[in-house]
């Protein structure tokens, strides 16, 4: 109590006191009404029926009020020209606290019943208890305000908190994602590294292999027709099926007298020249031994085809799983690209790929991560044409800025979807089962945000949804 | 008996199919082989076999294939009365477990053969189906003896004859 009200409050009930302790000198039935405050004393328990009035004189009482869940609160200490049990008092019903002595001293006991009669009998009490009880109100009144300006600034100091603490903990759901899926691809890199090396070895002979059988063939087969049509044979192209049933129409028609449809398919899978060969040498060797050297050739070739696109998977899972995670490298973006169509090229087998990649120059970036984002949006894009349609890459650069933009042939996005969709959770893929937890987008933002560039899409007018990535150009890795 | 009972190849990749086609070989002296890169060339395939008076007795499809996937196609076929009969094989390199039930289920698929495939393995599944398939369609099994089953064909007879008493 610093203020000036407050002082002149303390002076005044005082001089009220020093008042009444002479009253109470002169006056026996005051006295007989005194009692002594002793330490520690309960005066009444919260709950009772107050059959008492107490004015303190003397030393200190301490309400406090016991909580539901069995804590005290101390709510105030009455010092001298305190009321307790006051609201008791004037309202008749059961205490609202418990009251204990804190100091001892002395206080004025007094029955509510016989209260109004002391007011009558003595009238030069009546005014100062009045001023006092008025003053008690007053002192009540002022803590109450003091107390819901407090209760408010705490309610609002909470309301902070808990928003700081739903956007931390949304941060960190947010972070969490982000480490779950950045283990993952760890994970998969350790797991295709390790992949990559089993299936290389396997891949690698397979590859020897066939140049071995090659080399082998050349020395056993010494005369020229066979040699050469072994040779024909293994620079044989495949025939679709279309080709293959005209071109075996035109065998049945050139060799009348073969009847045995696999060997019509074998001759229809070969070129004129292959033929001409046959023609020309057919006395020196049986059809099918010829037939067979060309075959030979051409199981090779598929070998070698074989192999070749098995390395060539592995070598593109290696590179867009990049071990060295979290590793920028002065890196051409447009080979991550391709890394990723090669990676994805399954779902991408019916989808008509557009690639107009103008020059760009390299840039300090991580690939791996960058190699998320075309992954995530292409996915998207294949699912939203449903595998069908076209799909356009285009790559530009400005002087400080490298462009991607990846459009499909799809429905394109909703007008009122699309401020939401690169928030983390935004799924459209509502059947449990299908790909995808909502988190592509938000983490492909998250990567474009770091790379210090940015994403956005539109819908195009011809149809399809648009994605642009801006990158900024680095040199500094 | 005038009328050819073919084997039917549907597969998108040339090397792939060129192997398929060479694994059955054996075969073509009593089932010629046709082939289909997608899903519309085997209709047409089939169309043009029916139409000349043949039969289907065995497609063997690949799993993903250009346009429809091989499972929608053997679910159609499995509704038309040209092939409805005909024995049905899934080949797959990606086996995934819904798409399997679905083709189980709804294309009455007789067999499924996970890439890669042996030799001897795809010989068995072709054997077993076309002997069950001719078992079924055909009068005449005599014929098939040295090609196929001969052991169930046998038995297929006999039991035949019972009924046929």
């Amino acid at each position: 109590m610093t203020d000036q009200q407050g002082i002149s409050w303390l002076n005044d009930t005082g001089a009220i006191l020093n008042f009444i302790r002479r009253l109470i000198k002169d006056l026996p039935e005051l006295q007989e009404r005194l009692m002594d405050l002793n330490e520690g004393d309960l005066l009444f328990s919260q709950g009772d029926p107050l059959e008492h009035m107490y004015l303190v004189l003397e030393g200190n009482i301490t309400l406090t009020r016991t909580q539901p869940d069995e804590s005290e609160v101390k709510l105030i200490t009455l010092g001298p020209g305190s009321f307790a049990g006051l609201i008791a008092f004037t309202t008749g019903e059961p205490t609202l606290t418990s009251g204990r002595i804190s100091q001892k001293g002395q206080a004025l006991k007094m029955r509510p019943q016989q209260f109004e009669q002391y007011l009558n009998d003595h009238p030069r009490l009546k005014h100062p208890l009045q001023q006092l009880m008025l003053n008690n109100m007053i002192q009540r009144y002022k803590s109450n305000l003091r107390l819901q300006t407090r209760t408010h600034l705490l309610s609002k100091e909470l309301n902070k908190e808990r928003n700081d603490l739903k956007k931390a903990y949304a941060q960190l759901e947010e972070t969490h994602q982000m480490l779950v899926h950045q283990e993952k691809m760890a994970t998969l890199g350790e797991l295709v590294s390790g992949f990559a090396h089993e299936v290389n070895n396997p891949a690698s002979a397979l590859m020897r292999a066939a140049e071995n059988l090659v080399e082998i063939y050349s020395k056993f087969e010494s005369s020229h027709y066979s040699y050469k049509l072994f040779r024909l044979g293994l620079q044989s192209t495949p025939v679709d099926s279309n080709t293959q049933r005209n071109r075996m129409l035109m065998i049945e028609k050139r060799y009348p007298w073969i009847h045995d449809r696999s060997s019509v398919r074998k001759l229809a899978h070969m070129s004129d020249e292959a033929l001409d060969l046959i023609d020309a040498n057919r006395k020196k060797g049986e059809m099918d031994t010829l037939i067979n050297h060309y075959e030979a050739g051409k199981m090779i070739h598929n070998i070698r085809i074989a192999s070749q696109r098995i390395a060539n998977l592995v070598k593109s899972l290696k590179s867009y799983s990049r071990q060295d995670q979290n590793k920028e490298e002065h890196a051409d973006i447009r080979e991550g690209i391709q890394d990723t169509i090669l990676v994805l090229s399954n779902r991408l087998k019916f989808i008509d790929l557009n690639l107009k990649f103008n020059d760009i120059p390299k840039t300090c970036a991580n690939i791996g991560d960058l190699n998320q984002v075309w992954t995530n949006i292409i996915v998207n894009a294949c699912d939203a044409m449903k595998d069908q349609g076209k799909l356009t890459i285009s790559t530009e650069a400005t002087d400080d800025f490298i462009f991607v933009k990846i459009s499909d042939s799809g429905p394109g996005i909703p007008e009122h979807l699309i401020p939401k969709i690169f928030e983390p959770n935004f799924t459209t893929k509502n059947q449990g089962a299908e790909f995808g937890l909502g988190l592509g987008l938000a983490i492909s933002s998250e990567i474009v945000g770091q790379a210090g560039g940015e994403i956005e899409v539109t819908n195009k007018t011809g149809g399809g949804a648009q994605f642009s990535i801006s990158i900024p150009i680095r040199e500094d890795c | 008996m005038d009328h050819k009972i073919y084997i039917l190849i549907v597969e998108d990749e040339l090397e792939v199919m060129d192997a398929l086609v060479k694994d059955l070989e054996n075969f073509e002296a009593f089932f010629p082989v046709e082939t289909a890169n997608d899903t519309r060339e085997a209709q047409e395939v089939i169309d043009y076999i029916i139409d000349h008076g043949h039969r289907i007795g065995l497609i063997l499809c690949d799993h993903v294939l250009p346009g429809k996937n091989g499972v929608d196609l053997l679910i159609d076929l499995q509704s038309n009365e040209d092939t409805i009969k005909s024995k049905k094989v899934l080949v797959t390199g990606q086996a995934g477990h819904e798409d399997t039930i679905l083709a189980i289920n709804k294309a009455n698929l007789d067999h499924y053969i996970s890439k890669p495939w042996t030799e001897e393995g795809l010989q068995e599944v072709v054997r077993n189906q076309l002997t069950d398939y001719v078992i079924e369609n055909e009068k005449n099994l005599l014929s098939y003896m040295q090609i196929l089953d001969a052991e169930k064909l046998s038995e297929a007879m006999r039991t035949k004859k019972m009924t046929d008493h």
